[in-house]
């Protein structure tokens, strides 16, 4: 049950910081494909190294174990990754 | 303190700044309960829910009893709180449309290249949200839960994936921006 709380949590803060970045409009996801504004890059860039230093961080001292990690299938994660491109710069998701 | 709140009430902000925010926010997911952020698994979890209830014959299937099990989960609950914290963050800069005349079709950039009609855009939102959700069940996630959740484990799956949304979503803007680019 806490954990159904947290993530109510969770998911909160993590659309308010994709809000606030202005990546919930469409031009903003549009405009990076074409190169006119880098927002979302910067955005989930900085989102990546910062998690990435503070989750290893963390595992190496022991404090947390990493949760299952995304399985790698090359055909799948690629293709599906090209259909979701298509789809994101039509919907602006 | 006065600072901060002023901040917040920013419609945008820098995307470092809110970058760093969804870092902290995805440490403390893995930290506190051990998941990831993730989006469209949960409409997946739904719509088994549903399929289950509607025609079991067709959903009693590899996929949905394995994979994608149906029910209340932990993602759908999180669903629930990225549509909360969507409007909160809306609120807070005053740009909550809530009932107001242009609030399901009001981006400018969107009117100019598609035109003002809002069905318009309601049916491509809807044709490309099928694409969106299809795609990141063959790849096994979506923008959050594969490429900014796997991509801070450093798994490899995200970024073969990010490498592919950023091919064809150049190629798709390329197409739908012919001539104005």
């Amino acid at each position: 049950m806490t954990s159904l709380i947290l993530a109510l949590v969770f998911g909160g803060g993590f659309v308010f910081a994709l809000n606030k970045a202005g990546l919930t409009k469409y031009h903003k996801i549009v405009n990076v494909f074409r190169f006119t504004d880098m927002a979302v890059l910067q955005f989930m860039m900085t989102a990546l190294v910062v998690s990435m230093l503070g989750l290893y961080g963390l595992r190496a001292v022991g404090l947390i174990q990493f949760p299952n990690i995304p399985a790698t299938y090359i055909a799948g994660n690629v293709i599906g990754g090209l259909i979701f491109g298509i789809g994101m710069a039509l919907t602006g998701y | 303190m006065k600072l901060i709140l002023n901040y917040i009430r920013k419609e945008t902000w820098s995307p470092y700044v809110a970058g760093v925010l969804l870092g902290l926010v995805g440490i403390a997911a893995v930290w506190a309960s051990n998941s990831l952020l993730g989006a469209s698994g949960a409409f997946e979890n739904i719509a088994g829910l549903i399929g289950k209830a509607v025609a079991p014959a067709a959903f009693d299937n590899l996929y949905f009893n394995f994979i994608m099990p149906p029910g209340i989960t932990y993602g759908v609950m999180m669903l629930v709180g990225l549509f909360f914290g969507g409007m909160l963050g809306a609120a807070t800069s005053g740009t909550l449309k809530w009932g107001k005349k242009d609030a399901a079709n009001s981006d400018e950039q969107w009117k100019r290249i598609f035109g003002p009609q809002t069905w318009k855009r309601w049916a491509l939102a809807f044709v490309g949200a099928i694409v969106l959700e299809y795609a990141a069940g063959i790849a096994g996630g979506c923008t959050s839960g594969l490429a900014i959740s796997g991509g801070m484990l450093l798994a490899p799956a995200a970024f073969l994936f990010i490498a592919g949304m950023f091919a064809s979503g150049i190629i798709t803007a390329l197409l739908i921006y012919r001539g104005r680019y």
